[in-house]
């Protein structure tokens, strides 16, 4: 038989600390749970360097024109998949002769943004759902957590897809698909925060002293929740890019000539045999991005030892 | 344990209604005019009215609801507009290669996310736990599309040790063997996501029982290391197989970028298809059939819940 709780004789653990001290107070119980986390003051190096990888993104999205000589729909039939390094193709050129490096740095534009939005949206969206459902009274909580139950019936990426190919191809649909998908794990991870927060003393100083419901929300229990809330969501922007990306591949994002790094991995694809090294590129520069944010996403959340699921 | 289960039942049936919800909203919110584009420009008006009695879309929301339910419970999925087919059939083709690929992929996430999170909870030196966390954490950043496209280029395409696509070999006898060759690289592709964070779950529950009392009075008397990490892997069992469970359900997601990739014959590869075809009944259904699957596979993960740890039961 499998023993699954075995119920050993309970050691004495109870060690008396002050052996000569009186018995008229209690002697105080020894916890042994051990701390395994030691809270650090500051980012551990992988975070650090993943960090400044992602800013590395940001800054060439937003300064992509200074950084490449061409366009990002620029291209020269006769120049077509040019191998890494030929002449001004830092990595190569596409199928139509488009320069690939120009095609990322633009492209980081659309992926993230598409990455990031939703992750802003469902950010404010799941943490109002999460203080009325917290806050609010039984039935308020119960009718709004088993809504978002619902959504925890579907994989996440399926229901984006169905939503986005509902709605039809193009980036703000893409950002409205994502945004319904972040909102129900935002919202779960704001009202447990809450339900943490409601029974704290000052809570109840607030209520006596006739706070209104808004109130005690934005100024009691927000600033409280509010960490663990930005560190999860820093946490999914990763995942976001990657899906947003994802739908990209799926040609639910913008529509071709543009740059988009999805879209680039589906239209690279077809040259996995004739240039292998090229066909990779947005693979890899997606791969690396998402890798980057996750390990500073975890990072922050060690930092400021919150713990959530990841879904 | 009957009851648990039919009490478990019954939860899944408000699940089953709220997803049918969601799944006839997507089809509603559909913008444009399906008749329009069902008829084409040089549809007539009498010809736009029958169409529009023939859909029932004519009727309140309600009734098209409740209608439409009952027809999916039929199993009428409507139509392939690209086909011109009953959805359910080639859905229901697509869906079993979906399973196939789907259950090995799982199998690779479970055995590795397993074996990588003992290691990381138990190594001895720093640097193996550390690097199997890292791994753990590489495998769940990996979007399923760059593995997969990395494994072709070098495994397949480069190295030709893997076929880069396909389910069965056109001119092989499509056997067990041949189907296991085409299987391992969409298969590592899909599993990679679920079994870091699998290797996760079983870390920290494993670090958890590490430190609990019962782990300290075994070592006290005496009992050998490794039979006390058995006792603490047996603890960290059910909530293993609770991420284990989920995160089979949601491969049944990500295992559309891998069919697409790799031309897996899948469920991913017709939603794919029928993306570029507009051809919303095919998506519709490719959906509700994941979802449903979703449901069963949380269903038979409760139960097995139930039966390894009787305090759940209640």
């Amino acid at each position: 038989m499998t023993v699954l709780h075995p119920t050993l004789d309970e050691p004495d653990d109870a060690v008396d600390v002050h052996p000569s001290a009186p018995s008229a107070e209690p002697v105080p119980k020894v916890t042994r749970k051990r701390k395994r986390k030691v809270s650090r003051r500051r980012l551990g190096w992988p975070a650090r360097i993943a960090g400044g990888v992602c800013a590395l993104f940001f800054l060439a999205a937003i300064f992509a024109p200074l950084i490449t000589p061409y366009g990002p729909l620029d291209g020269d039939r006769s120049q077509r998949l040019l191998p890494f390094f030929s002449g001004d193709h830092l990595l190569g050129t596409d199928g139509q002769g488009r320069d690939v490096f120009t095609r990322i740095v633009f492209g980081a534009r659309i992926s993230l943004m598409t990455g990031l939005v939703p992750v802003l949206v469902a950010g404010l969206i799941g943490t109002t759902l999460g203080l009325v459902a917290g806050l609010g009274g039984r039935r308020t909580n119960t009718g709004v957590m088993r809504t978002l139950d619902v959504f925890y019936a579907f994989p996440a990426v399926l229901l984006a897809i169905a939503i986005a190919a509902a709605l039809g191809s193009g980036a703000s649909n893409a950002i409205i698909a994502l945004s319904v998908i972040l909102i129900p794990p935002i919202a779960r991870l704001a009202e447990s925060e809450v339900a943490r927060i409601r029974s704290a003393d000052f809570m109840e100083a607030a209520r006596v002293s006739g706070a209104s419901f808004w109130s005690i929300a934005v100024r009691h229990v927000l600033p409280n929740a509010a960490p663990a809330i930005v560190v999860y969501c820093t946490a999914l922007v990763g995942l976001s890019i990657v899906y947003a990306a994802g739908l990209g591949f799926l040609g639910l994002g913008v529509a071709p000539p543009q740059a988009e790094w999805g879209l680039m991995v589906n239209d690279l694809r077809q040259f996995t045999f004739s240039a292998p090294a090229i066909s990779l590129v947005p693979a890899v520069v997606i791969l690396i991005v998402s890798v980057a944010f996750n390990v500073f996403g975890d990072g922050l959340r060690d930092l400021l030892d919150v713990r959530s699921e990841t879904h | 344990m009957i009851r648990f289960m039919l009490r478990r039942l019954g939860l899944a049936i408000p699940t089953l209604i709220g997803v049918s919800m969601v799944i006839f909203v997507t089809i509603r919110i559909i913008p444009g005019d399906p008749v329009a584009s069902l008829l084409g420009p040089t549809g007539s008006p009498e010809a736009r009215v029958a169409l529009t009695k023939q859909l029932g879309l004519d009727q309140p929301i309600p009734v098209q609801y409740v209608k439409w339910v009952g027809k999916v419970l039929q199993g009428d999925l409507g139509r392939s507009i690209s086909k011109q087919t009953s959805a359910l059939p080639y859905v229901w083709d697509a869906f079993r290669n979906t399973l196939t690929l789907s259950g090995f992929a799982a199998i690779l996430a479970i055995v590795g996310g397993i074996s990588l999170g003992m290691i990381a909870a138990t190594a001895r030196r720093k640097l193996t736990s550390g690097l199997s966390s890292a791994i753990s954490l590489f495998a769940i950043s990996a979007p399923q599309y760059s593995v997969g496209l990395i494994l072709i280029v070098y495994l397949a395409a480069g190295q030709g040790w893997f076929p880069t696509g396909g389910m069965q070999n056109p001119t092989g006898d499509g056997g067990f063997g041949d189907l296991l060759h085409h299987l391992w690289l969409p298969a590592i592709a899909a599993g990679l996501v679920p079994m870091g964070i699998i290797a996760r779950m079983v870390r920290s529950s494993m670090l958890d029982a590490m430190s609990a009392d019962f782990v300290e009075s075994l070592r006290a008397r005496g009992i050998p290391e490794r039979k006390v990490r058995w006792h603490a892997f047996h603890n960290t069992i059910p909530s293993v197989l609770t991420i284990a469970g989920l995160q089979v359900g949601y491969l049944l997601g990500g295992v559309i970028f891998v069919e697409v990739v790799f031309s897996w014959p899948g469920l991913g590869l017709a939603v794919y298809q029928s993306i570029t075809q507009r051809d919303l009944p095919i998506i519709q259904a490719g959906v509700l059939l994941s979802a449903l699957a979703f449901v069963v596979v949380n269903l038979i993960v409760d139960t097995l819940h139930g039966i390894i740890d009787p305090r759940i039961r209640r």
